[in-house]
């Protein structure tokens, strides 16, 4: 058994045992990491509020067997002013959820982790809203590799004639393509998504409530078409 | 391994929370060791509690009727609330003798990670009480963990435009602790709420 360094954002934490945790974190080198976190339940725990969620760590591990345990952590970002806001709290929660839904252990995801960073430093800063989200989750996907097709025919390529939304399909279907497939998209919108996608998070583009709204809706149906599963945390969001 | 009866008893044991099959063999072979009243009123203990608790009609604490104690103690403020997740919490803060209000038992924290969104906790039943009871000050001991603080906030958001007083349980260093081991975080906010002496 060894001693090792690393760090990594909390994204959950669950009770284990009598006064114990155990903590899930991203680690940019080694990908999703289970760890356990002792007496951390206690108020004399000397972890306090380090390890809540959100919190970019830095951490010193002793090995074990099944799961590592914490002996030390210390604080790299612990975004304070997320968490004196309910809707950015909320949103915090949309990010990380996905990300635990994707990252895998034992692999490494520098891609992910950065964009998860830079999301809830975002957030810390004061962006909130949907489009955040929104195009959160188109980053998301295309860094594991699902990324929509929004500009051009997810089956033939063609920039032209596009018609409709396919989720099965991967993203927009032209007018040869489509068949049955697909459906319909309000005039505007996938260039809203695609202009989403491209967009830094402190520079997103602006549209009216409505749009924003719909564009939130289709590209949380897709992420969770893809990974197979419903995030909840989105239908707090409302 | 143990003949019908007893290896039933270290089956059903073995099943709670924090007890290995090492434990639960103990408890068995001490519940066959005591005396046969001993045994017979802790079975009678659990079937009574099953039958008879449920969850308090105006605060949700656990009571055998229809109303808990705190809730029909007519020495306790009815106009003062403390917001508690569950019904554990109760005696924790009663214990410290220093609150004479009543409590409201929401259930749970709002987790976005976990799907707990304000509907599936009794904040609806708060509002109701708010109106009946002409409640003017919520204390919310919830957790001081992410999902405490968010349900604090919820709270906060709802019930501050309705005049009512919105107050945290203050976060800070325990009592004991070393300057040394505290985290950025809450240092942060003991000096946030930092007390004039």
């Amino acid at each position: 058994m060894a001693i090792r360094n690393d760090q990594g954002i909390v994204l959950r934490s669950y009770p284990f045992g009598e006064a114990d945790r155990v903590v899930v974190l991203l680690s940019p080198n080694r990908g999703k990491l289970r760890t356990v976190a002792k007496g951390v339940r206690k108020t004399t725990s000397r972890f306090g509020g380090r390890l809540e969620p959100f919190t970019h760590v830095d951490l010193v591990l002793y090995e074990g067997k099944n799961l590592d345990t914490i002996t030390q952590v210390s604080i790299i970002e612990g975004f304070p002013r997320l968490r004196a806001d309910l809707d950015r709290v909320v949103a915090a929660g949309s990010m990380v959820e996905a990300v635990d839904a994707v990252a895998q252990e034992d692999e490494s995801s520098l891609r992910l982790f950065l964009l998860l960073q830079r999301g809830l430093r975002a957030l810390d800063s004061g962006v909130v809203g949907r489009q955040l989200i929104t195009s959160f989750l188109l980053k998301l996907a295309d860094v594991v590799g699902v990324a929509p097709a929004l500009e051009a025919c997810a089956a033939c390529g063609r920039p032209e004639e596009l018609a409709t939304f396919s989720f099965s399909s991967g993203g927009v279907l032209c007018q040869r393509c489509r068949g049955d497939r697909g459906m319909k998209l309000r005039p505007g919108l996938t260039e809203y998504l695609a202009a989403l996608e491209r967009a830094e998070f402190t520079d997103l583009p602006e549209a009216e409530p409505s749009l924003v709204s719909d564009a939130m809706g289709v590209a949380r149906r897709f992420v969770e078409y893809h990974l197979d599963r419903s995030l909840s945390s989105l239908a707090v969001l409302g | 391994m143990f003949e019908g009866p007893v290896q039933r008893v270290v089956d059903e044991l073995s099943r709670l929370p924090g007890i290995g099959r090492k434990t639960a063999q103990r408890l068995a072979f001490h519940l066959l060791a005591v005396d046969e009243v001993d045994a017979r009123r802790l079975a009678e203990a659990i079937v009574q509690m099953r039958e008879q608790v449920r969850p308090c009609r105006r605060c949700f604490n656990m009571t055998g009727g229809e109303e808990c104690g705190i809730c029909m103690d007519p020495r306790r403020d009815p106009h003062i609330v403390c917001v508690v997740e569950r019904p554990q919490d109760i005696p924790v803060v009663e214990r410290t003798q220093e609150f004479r209000g009543r409590y409201h038992v929401l259930g749970g924290a709002i987790s976005p990670i976990n799907g707990v969104g304000p509907d599936q906790l009794r904040f609806a039943e708060l509002k109701d009480r708010v109106a009946d009871e002409q409640i003017t000050e919520i204390i919310v001991a919830t957790n001081p963990t992410m999902e405490g603080d968010a349900t604090a906030m919820y709270l906060a958001r709802e019930f501050k435009p309705l005049g009512v007083r919105v107050t945290r349980l203050a976060s800070g260093l325990p009592v004991g602790g070393d300057l040394d081991y505290a985290d950025e975080l809450t240092l942060g906010r003991a000096l946030a709420g930092r007390m004039e002496l």
